[in-house]
């Protein structure tokens, strides 16, 4: 099948680049050596290949799970989980135990089939699109020549999953949370999806390993040539993050599942294990959209600084993801929650003309980077993106400042 | 041919019981399982980029858009009434039976050479031929799709009440 890109084999076993990937080749060689059929080899070594994925991110799971709630601690000034283990490093397996032995309720109204359903279409999506990114150089667990494409295309079940979650419930918090939910992602995936396109235009391929491998080297000797270090690549990059926060329903795009507004949104009818998967399906969620970001804007895999090349290039790339995580925590830490006005206008009116300006910007980019006309390249591409947003910002401001805040229901 | 023995039936099934199930939310979700198990078809005979797009377009935007105007407007009892009625098949019927004779009439009078190998356009090359040759016929379908959506808004608002 053409579908998929053939990998280049086959170096020494235990080379640190190919650490990851040791699983899967034990696995296969196992099989070839007791004469297995060749579909045989292929699945067993796919099967492997997946497992050290999931477990890569379910240890990352669990262990965001405890940084989370630590690092808020501190922020609040607090110490935050320290009764399990050692600085409370057995939380994640406590919460786990806990979620496991709780008892699952479905709620009487509830379409059975429908409320079963939902929490399994969550964790799905999430895991298909872990498999396509490139961790480092060798291990890219499905290489896809239309990697991005299947990226997105997976990734729009969610919002199915989330409106069978909260129409199946058939109680009234789950359905707000679903219609904030479903709103929110549709205005946010537009903007991601756009300043994703800009990346397609100067890299010409779907394929995220050969994105990766176009951000290779460095602009006068020390600059990683990234796509976030371009004018369009930084406008980009940062509306791709904000979108991914929101489509990550994360703080301050919380509002789906805002506690004290709607309970816990779409989510409020569930116990037990299937709450747990709902959890699962979002941090895996987050993992693998700002894995995407990494992949995109930051280089992938790509070392920041020359010289650095010793070390594995998955190291580099859970690096880079462990930093944009951490941004994530401390904006969740320090932002308040926006009003769904103002989610909107700021999705509507911010972002999304912001990534639109971002798709000529790197038209022109390329056009001129292609023509040896660098220095003109800059010229032309910052104005284009610093003058609307400039305007944009303004204006904004002075709506902000004209405005009063109306209470329309609270009112005494 | 595995996959076309194994998937067709299921499309088959899925898109009757859109038609038949009187709830519309059910109807709603399993036209996005017919329409995803079409885009399984798709890639399953060679053609990823088509497939992933139907994906991205039919699921992730045509039935999310149904469906959240399921939730908006929240049309359950009206419809559900309209639905039992076996009067209701046979407008449907006289809808259908017209398109269905002249989508057959089409498909039927340019039957291709029949080949049996799949051929992979690249992507480059789909993306070329969709802004250049076929520009024209996909910007009359956006703005269609535009007039189609502003249209159903405006049916679907209830009329507002001045303040």
């Amino acid at each position: 099948m053409t579908f998929l890109i053939a990998q280049t084999e086959e170096p020494s076993l235990w080379s640190p680049e190919w650490l990851p990937l040791l699983p899967k080749r034990l696995v296969e060689n196992l099989l070839e050596h007791f004469n297995a059929p060749e579909w045989l080899i292929s699945l067993g070594g796919t099967g492997a290949g997946a497992a050290t994925v999931l477990a890569v991110f379910m240890t990352g799971f669990a262990l965001l799970s405890l940084i989370e709630r630590k690092t808020l601690a501190r922020v609040q000034n607090r110490i935050g989980p320290n009764r399990a283990g050692w600085f409370g490093i057995l939380q994640p397996v406590a919460d786990g135990i806990k979620m496991l032995t709780k008892e699952d309720i479905v709620p009487a109204k509830a379409e059975k089939l429908l409320h079963l359903l939902a929490p399994i279409l969550i964790v799905v999506p999430a895991i298909l699109a872990l498999g396509v990114l490139p961790y480092g150089k060798e291990w890219i667990p499905v290489p896809m020549e239309l990697g991005l494409l299947f990226f997105f295309a997976v990734g729009s079940l969610t919002e199915l999953a989330v409106f069978m979650a909260g129409w199946a419930s058939g109680s009234k918090f789950p359905m707000l949370g679903a219609m904030r939910a479903i709103s929110q992602m549709v205005s946010y995936e537009l903007p991601l999806v756009l300043s994703a396109i800009a990346v397609i235009m100067v890299s010409g391929t779907l394929s995220l390993p050969d994105i990766v491998s176009q951000q290779g080297g460095f602009h006068l000797g020390f600059l990683p040539a990234w796509n976030i270090l371009t004018p369009w690549g930084l406008v980009g990059g940062l509306v791709f993050f904000i979108a991914s926060i929101a489509e990550a329903n994360r703080c301050p795009f919380d509002l789906p599942e805002g506690e004290s507004e709607i309970v816990a949104g779409h989510m409020t009818e569930y116990s037990g294990f299937k709450y747990a998967l709902f959890f699962m399906g979002e941090y895996l969620g987050l993992f693998a959209i700002s894995g995407l970001g990494v992949t995109l804007f930051l280089g992938g895999w790509q070392a920041p600084l020359p010289g650095l090349d010793f070390v594995p290039s998955w190291i580099w790339f859970f690096g880079k993801l462990a930093v944009i995580i951490f941004f994530f925590l401390w904006i969740r830490a320090t932002w308040p929650r926006l009003r769904m006005d103002q989610l909107m206008r700021f999705g509507w009116l911010g972002l999304i003309p912001l990534s639109l300006l971002t798709i000529p910007a790197a038209g022109i980019w390329s056009l001129l980077q292609r023509s040896q006309h660098g220095l003109l390249a800059w010229l032309v591409t910052v104005p284009l993106l610093l003058v609307p947003f400039v305007i944009m910002t303004v204006l904004f401001n002075k709506r902000l400042a004209r405005s009063n805040r109306t209470y329309r229901f609270a009112e005494s | 041919m595995i996959a076309l023995l194994i998937l067709s039936p299921l499309i088959l099934l899925a898109a009757l019981g859109a038609v038949w199930k009187a709830r519309p939310v059910h109807a709603a979700l399993l036209l996005a399982l017919t329409l995803s198990l079409g885009g399984a078809l798709y890639i399953a005979l060679g053609a990823g980029f088509l497939g992933l797009v139907q994906f991205m377009v039919y699921v992730g935007a045509v039935a999310v858009l149904i469906v959240f105007s399921l939730l908006i407007t929240r049309p359950r009892d009206e419809v559900e009434e309209i639905a039992r009625r076996p009067k209701s098949l046979l407008p449907g019927l006289l809808c259908t039976l017209p398109l269905l004779a002249v989508l057959l009439y089409a498909v039927g009078r340019n039957v291709p050479e029949t080949t049996t190998e799949a051929v992979e356009l690249p992507i480059k090359r789909i993306g070329e031929l969709l802004f250049t040759t076929h520009a024209p016929a996909v910007l009359a379908i956006a703005i269609l799709l535009t007039a189609v959506l502003l249209g159903a808004a405006l049916f679907a608002r209830e009329p507002s009440k001045k303040p």
